[in-house]
């Protein structure tokens, strides 16, 4: 058998409006599971134990269920609790919420590698609470963070074909229409695959660039 | 809960279950052996083939789950493999869960000194003997707790087989919401199994790591 790319030039279009969501959908999961992430993080952390058991339970039952339940949850099962959501909003916020929990789990490893003597020292310093955790804590939690927060990046980018699920027209649901038409599945998933691969190198190289970002910052003080 | 509304979708749904938990054991199983045979052969290997090796696992983890099931399942009969949805998953979850394990094993493995593999080969002792005796023992309490974690991953993975029209736990869950219009009834109880299932792997983990500490006599 022999591959036959000829009737890639008529679907790329569909292709690459695929790949736009996906775009999307990924950095839309980054932008708001970055903040929550922080968020669980700091819960995970907080001087009350009933909250630090709480997230835990919480982080431990939306890491222990399959995302694509997950998805199917907010699709179909949050409009019988009178939330009823398109496809993308949906998708999105059933992947911030596990990957934030995901993020959670990294920071929290990550601010625990910053000596306690530290908030400390600062704190009698009558350095303000706010200024401390911007200028002290989170800078020094950087490097250990940084690669498990750009592998798990890459697996939000991988965990976005899942939505073609719940409907999201996304590269891999786009690539599945075409070659249910064309009946040449082949040559269509190998130019997805091609796509995510080159999405994939691209943050592959914001990682590069921010490792020698933070190891920069850190020689020059 | 309302128990008459699941009463009729429970037969399908235990049976989605079992699909999911055979799907689990069959990857993991055959999973877990290939994922070593290309640790050893990525550290050990001649040079063309640890290349090879290293190409095809980052190939593969580069890709979505569901775009390696979509090659199998869709794909295959292209090259004339037309095969039951089934075994389509399974090929396509182990492809990605040892190319995942390899990773997970390669980082035990790299813990230790190159000295000794060396110092076992100078010393004359066979292949199998060292793997055994020296360099396992070592490895091994530091492969398991990420080991495990991947066999979480790879067990909630198998919900990706529903995708390519295998009747699992996930599938009948969605097929008996869409019935019903009870959508978060049939998922939360989805999900309930799903973190049975998960639970028991960690308790193996426990139980694991706590032999090994025993047998090897580790400190902690």
């Amino acid at each position: 058998m022999t591959l036959d790319f000829s009737t890639i030039p008529e679907v790329w279009p569909a292709l690459m409006k695929g790949a736009g969501v996906t775009i999307q959908l990924t950095l839309a999961v980054l932008i708001l599971a970055t903040p929550g992430g922080l968020l669980v993080a700091f819960l995970r952390l907080a001087p009350q134990p009933w909250l630090r058991a709480l997230v835990l339970a919480l982080s431990w039952v939306f890491r222990g269920i399959p995302p694509l339940l997950l998805l199917f949850f907010a699709f179909f099962g949050l409009p019988i609790m009178g939330l009823t959501l398109q496809p993308l909003p949906a998708a999105i916020l059933a992947m911030t919420t596990y990957m934030s929990f995901y993020f959670g789990e990294i920071f929290a490893s990550g601010l625990r590698s910053v000596p306690p003597g530290q908030a400390q020292a600062a704190a009698a310093l009558g350095i303000p609470a706010h200024r401390t955790l911007m200028r002290i804590i989170l800078p020094q939690t950087i490097p250990a963070a940084l690669p498990p927060y750009i592998s798990h990046a890459t697996e939000i980018l991988k965990g976005t074909a899942l939505a073609a699920a719940v409907a999201v027209p996304e590269l891999s649901n786009a690539a599945k229409k075409i070659f249910v038409v064309t009946y040449r599945p082949l040559e269509v998933l190998i130019v997805a695959a091609a796509i995510y691969a080159l999405l994939d190198g691209v943050l592959l190289l914001l990682q590069m660039f921010g490792e020698r970002w933070s190891n920069r910052r850190r020689a020059g003080r | 809960m309302d128990y008459a509304l699941i009463a009729p979708y429970l037969p399908d749904l235990l049976s989605g279950f079992w699909i999911t938990v055979q799907l689990s054991v069959i990857t993991l199983v055959l999973a877990t052996p290939i994922a070593t045979a290309i640790a050893l052969g990525r550290d050990l290997g001649p040079r063309p083939l640890a290349r090879a090796l290293a190409v095809l696992v980052n190939a593969v983890r580069l890709l979505p789950a569901l775009i390696v099931l979509y090659f199998v399942f869709y794909g295959g009969p292209q090259l004339g493999l037309r095969m039951k949805p089934m075994t389509a998953a399974t090929i396509g979850l182990v492809a990605m869960g040892a190319a995942y394990m390899s990773e997970d094993i390669r980082g035990g493995f790299s813990a230790l000194d190159r000295g000794q593999f060396a110092a076992c080969r100078a010393l004359g002792l066979p292949f199998g003997h060292a793997l055994r005796r020296v360099l396992l023992p070592q490895a091994l309490p530091l492969i398991v707790p990420p080991y495990m974690t991947r066999a979480i991953i790879m067990v909630k993975g198998t919900s990706l087989a529903s995708m390519v029209s295998v009747a699992d736990l996930t599938a009948e869950a969605t097929r008996a919401s869409s019935i019903t219009y009870q959508p978060y009834v049939f998922v939360l109880l989805a999900g309930v199994l799903y973190l049975a299932l998960s639970g028991v792997l960690v308790a193996f983990q426990a139980w694991v790591e706590r032999h090994l500490r025993l047998r090897y006599r580790l400190a902690r």
